[in-house]
């Protein structure tokens, strides 16, 4: 992930402003209150207010987040990252920018409603797109163990968790007897203890960490599931 | 892909406190050792008003206790009063917060240590009057400080490799304090008499046992109703404690609701025992007897008239196993508290980081425990127990004065900040809080106020210090945190 201002100082613990609180925001906030960093929720809603104060995860500041006056109050100057968690665009883009222009050194998240980023790409270190994590989470339960979206890469790139079934044309193959499309590499072996090379022997019951291009996931998952 | 690394997540304690467990955290704090060990003291300063000391002493903490109580319910934060500065004020304020708040703990860790081993030789004494007391080697060290240092040394031990020591049964224990000094007080109230309360203040005499502070010395004298200020400065300490709530939150049930009912609910019952406690004291024994068996007063009123009892012995015996239980018991929690501070510092970089580190076998703030504890040696080994007593109530008081600060500030600085619990009469309760912390912070001694500057200048350095380290450390990987 090009996270590195963050990763950096992945030993402290990071004070994280959250704006809205609906489902994505508070769920957010509730992750990282469990490993241990500091968070402000930003909200306008009193009851959705009501409810993140029951949770009892964050200092709430209740207010309208794209008011310099509202945002002056969650102490900028010692926030580590911005992120911008409402439904709507517009918010979370203006919010952002304000902060922007208030802490250039703060590392802002802005929620997106879809996944071309495009022409907002200048304007938020990075974007998250809950929607389409949620339905790759969908698609792996629909899809059960078989074959896993095990993580969202920020570009098209996907990583499969693929099982090998015993009539999968690869099974009981290494590597290097097996010829996968150009645009999938597999990252891991049986026991996922080290990085596959061309010895690596693709056995059926096993599961394989596997990058795949979208142009190819069909091919690949053919491959591997038979 | 959820899992965290190092299974820390199985240790995240579960919320399991309700409103009396809650509450339970608080008054077992401070229903410690204060009440066995200072009672003796204070009736030594300020004769039978030591009863009005406490009255005033609780009052004046109510006051920081509303504070407390609106900056918990709004910052969901462990760290307690530290943790609240570092949302309102700069890092050096913090910085100056955490460092007092850290020391404030560890005296008074060193207190009740010292108030452990008189009680532990009196109580033992009554069953086996072979126990070695007073000095080991003629005009060395006594053999109070040996078993001090020894139960130091325990508690440390077991916090330092086991966080269970942390949780347990603090809620059994905490009834089990409230249950033998009921005991004592249902018994007492019989035996006390009115008379033992005249003169109600002491006679005027000129101070000069180096209690009083600045002020008092102008004045020329400790005697009449102004020897209830000193009295208050070296007492304040038995209050000490609600404020550890706040370094529970995360366990606590409903905790924007119950956290604030459990600090000011605490406060109120312990007061109340306190008051109970000390009428039956100075009723029965009286304050020049109570005087005289300074840190062991309390056992030795029980034995004046409390009956004997089946299966549990006498009850001095009773009161006796009481103040020990309740040393034990009040010096895990400061034992505990004080590494949560420097633990909480640490995460900030605003000590060592090695001090914001969890153990990676143990689970346990391991280098912060060790630290909290070789500073406890020290006091235990170098300062009187008054002395002690007094540098733990000022480092107190100046904390308050901040912590009423930040409530001040944070409502002025942020007033979008959601405030579950409000402060009533607010600006009125942290202005009051102020300014009465001040006050009894002038009546404690010149040379408690020289410690504390020494304990500050050191802060500095090691502020400027850490700072200065800290700032090469931030580019510096260091993978085997756990």
């Amino acid at each position: 992930m090009n996270y590195e201002p963050v990763v950096s100082e992945m030993n402290d613990d990071l004070r994280v402003v959250i704006v809205g609180s609906g489902r994505v925001g508070l769920q957010t906030a509730r992750l990282l209150d469990e490993r241990g960093h500091d968070v402000v929720i930003v909200e306008r809603n009193p009851d959705r207010v009501e409810r993140a104060l029951d949770s009892y995860v964050a200092t709430v500041i209740e207010g309208d987040a794209t008011r310099p006056s509202v945002l002056e109050q969650v102490g900028l100057d010692r926030t580590d990252v911005f992120a911008a968690m409402t439904d709507t665009m517009g918010t979370n883009l203006s919010a952002s920018m304000i902060v922007e222009r208030l802490a250039p050194a703060v590392h802002t998240v802005v929620r997106v409603p879809h996944d071309d980023v495009g022409e907002y790409e200048p304007y938020a270190d990075e974007f998250v797109c809950p929607e389409r994590a949620g339905a790759a989470a969908a698609t792996n339960a629909i899809l059960g163990q078989g074959v896993r979206t095990v993580e969202g890469l920020p570009g098209e790139l996907q990583l499969f968790e693929i099982e090998v079934t015993p009539q999968a044309p690869v099974a009981g193959k290494p590597l290097s007897a097996v010829s996968l499309p150009h645009g999938s590499v597999v990252l891991s072996g049986a026991a996922g203890h080290r990085v596959a090379d061309s010895e690596t022997e693709l056995e059926a019951g096993h599961a394989y960490l596997v990058a795949v291009e979208p142009a190819v996931a069909d091919e690949v998952t053919q491959l591997f599931r038979g | 892909m959820s899992q965290t690394p190092g299974g820390s997540s199985q240790r995240e304690p579960q919320a399991s406190l309700g409103l009396l467990d809650a509450t339970m955290v608080g008054i077992g704090a401070m229903i410690g050792a204060g009440i066995f060990v200072l009672t003796g003291l204070a009736a030594d300063i300020a004769g039978p008003a030591a009863i009005l000391v406490f009255a005033l002493n609780g009052g004046v903490t109510a006051f920081t206790a509303l504070s407390y109580a609106e900056l918990a319910s709004a910052i969901p934060k462990n760290g307690g009063g530290y943790a609240f500065v570092r949302e309102a004020f700069p890092a050096p304020i913090a910085f100056v917060m955490g460092w007092t708040r850290w020391f404030t703990y560890m005296a008074a860790g060193a207190l009740y240590a010292l108030g452990f081993a008189s009680n532990f030789v009196e109580f033992v004494h009554l069953y086996v009057p072979a126990l070695p007391a007073g000095p080991v080697v003629a005009g060395g060290p006594s053999w109070t400080i040996v078993y001090a240092l020894g139960m130091v040394a325990l508690l440390v031990a077991l916090n330092a490799v086991s966080t269970d020591a942390a949780s347990g049964a603090e809620t059994l224990v905490t009834l089990v304090k409230i249950a033998i000094l009921l005991v004592f007080v249902g018994f007492g109230l019989f035996a006390a008499r009115i008379a033992g309360f005249q003169p109600f203040f002491p006679e005027a005499t000129t101070g000069g046992i180096g209690l009083a502070g600045p002020v008092v010395d102008a004045v020329g004298g400790t005697g009449g109703a102004l020897a209830v200020l000193p009295a208050m400065g070296l007492t304040f300490i038995a209050f000490q404690g609600y404020d550890l709530i706040a370094t529970v939150t995360e366990e606590v049930e409903n905790p924007r609701r119950n956290i604030p009912r459990a600090i000011i609910l605490s406060l109120v019952a312990t007061v109340v025992i306190y008051l109970l406690v000390i009428f039956v004291a100075i009723g029965t024994l009286g304050a020049d007897r109570l005087a005289v068996a300074g840190e062991t007063a309390i056992a030795e009123a029980a034995e004046g008239f409390m009956p004997a009892i089946p299966l549990l012995g006498t009850g001095a015996a009773l009161v006796g196993f009481g103040a020990v239980f309740s040393t034990v018991s009040a010096l895990n929690a400061v034992i505990i508290g004080s590494s949560r501070i420097a633990f909480a510092m640490g995460r900030e970089r605003q000590l060592p980081a090695r001090l914001g580190r969890i153990h990676h076998r143990f689970g346990t703030p391991f280098t912060a425990v060790l630290a909290s504890a070789a500073v406890m040696f020290v006091a235990v080994v170098v300062v009187p127990i008054q002395v002690v007593g007094n540098l733990a109530s000022l480092f107190s008081l100046l904390g308050f004065v901040v912590v009423n600060l930040s409530v001040i500030k944070l409502r002025r600085d942020r007033p979008a900040m959601t405030r579950p619990f409000e402060i009533p009469y607010y600006p009125v309760p942290p202005i009051l809080g102020i300014a009465l912390n001040l006050l009894l912070g002038l009546f404690i001694g010149g040379r408690t106020w020289l410690l504390a500057c020494g304990w500050l200048v050191l802060g500095v350095g090691v502020y400027l210090l850490v700072s200065r380290i800290g700032a090469d450390d931030r580019s510096d990987p260091e993978d085997e945190y756990a």
